[in-house]
């Protein structure tokens, strides 16, 4: 049997301690697939690339069980609450 | 055979006319050693040969050139010599060879604009023949480029060089996407040097960098389509690798990943370093981080 929803969560949790995490089980039931919201403060002052890293990084023990993870979000807690302007500030790479 | 031929070149000259608003460029082609029937010669009308007043249209060879200034930023002559009106044009080089028979709604425009995008040493002087009436019929002015076409092919035995067909030096070459770029001339070559000195030079000599699955123009994942239609909506002018062609690329897909520590495809490179895979690009083409990070 593969991943479940639940290992994905927890395997996040674990690592970024996030103030929000959506996992949508987007496989249709076999639990290859899966889409991803996370915010957390450790993505604080990360480039986009450096957060998906880190949930790579959190996900790498399940990763060779999954076929495909799609990270929609994935915000510092201060992103997350003005909706209307997401990471305008945010300095370029 | 030569009839048929003729005809296409004439309608594809008047299609892009009926296509193109006002102050477009010329656009029409002739094959190499195209002859024209004698038997779609000039009506006789009331033709503006510049610097020589003249009711019927005048020979190619006997109208007046008037001179194109090298420098870009002097200006051409006036509007009396250089009018911005429908009519024919041809270009001289310096030598006083015809480089380039157009045709045009706005005269002044097109040459402004082919002094601008070739080359100085084709451009010296034009030759600018305008019908009196304000807006001509197309075919007057199909018919008057060519009646001058026919006049140099029968005193030269060829096309000006610039409408043989596959000469985009004056008119703009069709849109076109660059081939995709190969790491290694292929499976059969020894390679001198590690793979990932390959792609390092590859992303540092490139400014964007898409490594793809599949051709830029047939992507053959989802993920790698949406990454190119990305870049292209952005007017991002990038390189493109396919990571499935293992004949050039082989051996790119595990190198890559350890590489650039990321583990999936598609992967853009901006001045040599990882920005993202589909999810990142796509959520920097919605936020406008994307469209920020080309404007550099």
């Amino acid at each position: 049997m593969g991943v479940t929803k639940e290992d994905v969560e927890s395997a996040i949790a674990a690592a970024l301690s996030p103030s929000h995490l959506v996992v949508t089980d987007t496989s249709g039931g076999c639990g290859a697939s899966y889409e991803i919201e996370v915010v957390s403060e450790k993505f604080e002052g990360k480039r986009l690339l450096e957060r998906h890293r880190l949930v790579n990084t959190a996900l790498a023990p399940h990763m060779a069980e999954i076929h495909a993870v799609s990270i929609k979000k994935a915000l510092t807690p201060a992103q997350a609450q003005p909706q209307p302007e997401p990471a305008a500030d945010k300095p370029q790479a | 055979m030569a009839f048929s031929m003729a005809t296409a070149a004439s309608s594809a000259a008047a299609a892009s006319l009926r296509r193109l608003p006002a102050p477009a460029s010329s656009s029409c082609s002739s094959r190499g050693g195209v002859r024209f029937p004698p038997a779609l010669l000039l009506r006789p009308r009331s033709w503006r040969v510049v610097s020589s007043v003249s009711a019927a249209l005048s020979k190619l060879s006997e109208a007046a050139p008037v001179p194109i200034p090298q420098e870009p930023a002097e200006a051409l002559p006036g509007e009396d010599a250089l009018p911005a009106r429908p009519g024919v044009y041809g270009v001289f080089d310096p030598a006083g060879d015809l480089q380039f028979l157009g045709i045009s709604r706005n005269v002044r425009a097109s040459v402004e604009g082919h002094r601008r995008k070739v080359p100085a040493d084709l451009c010296a002087s034009v030759k600018v023949a305008v019908p009196e009436e304000e807006a001509p019929d197309k075919s007057v002015l199909t018919n008057a480029w060519k009646s001058w076409m026919e006049e140099y092919i029968a005193a030269t035995g060829k096309a000006p060089p610039g409408n043989v067909a596959g000469n985009h030096t004056w008119v703009g070459a069709p849109p076109q996407r660059p081939a995709d770029l190969r790491l290694t001339p292929g499976r059969h070559v020894q390679l001198t040097v590690p793979l990932e000195q390959l792609i390092d030079r590859l992303v540092k000599e490139n400014k964007v960098v898409a490594f793809i699955k599949g051709s830029r123009s047939a992507p053959q994942c989802g993920f790698s389509q949406r990454v190119v239609g990305i870049l292209e909506a952005h007017g991002v002018d990038f390189a493109s690798v396919d990571i499935l062609d293992e004949e050039h690329n082989h051996g790119l897909r595990e190198t890559l990943k350890t590489y650039s520590n990321w583990p999936t495809f598609p992967q853009v490179f901006v001045g040599g370093e990882l920005v993202g895979g589909c999810d990142i690009i796509s959520s920097m083409a919605e936020n406008g981080e994307l469209a920020a990070l080309f404007q550099k």
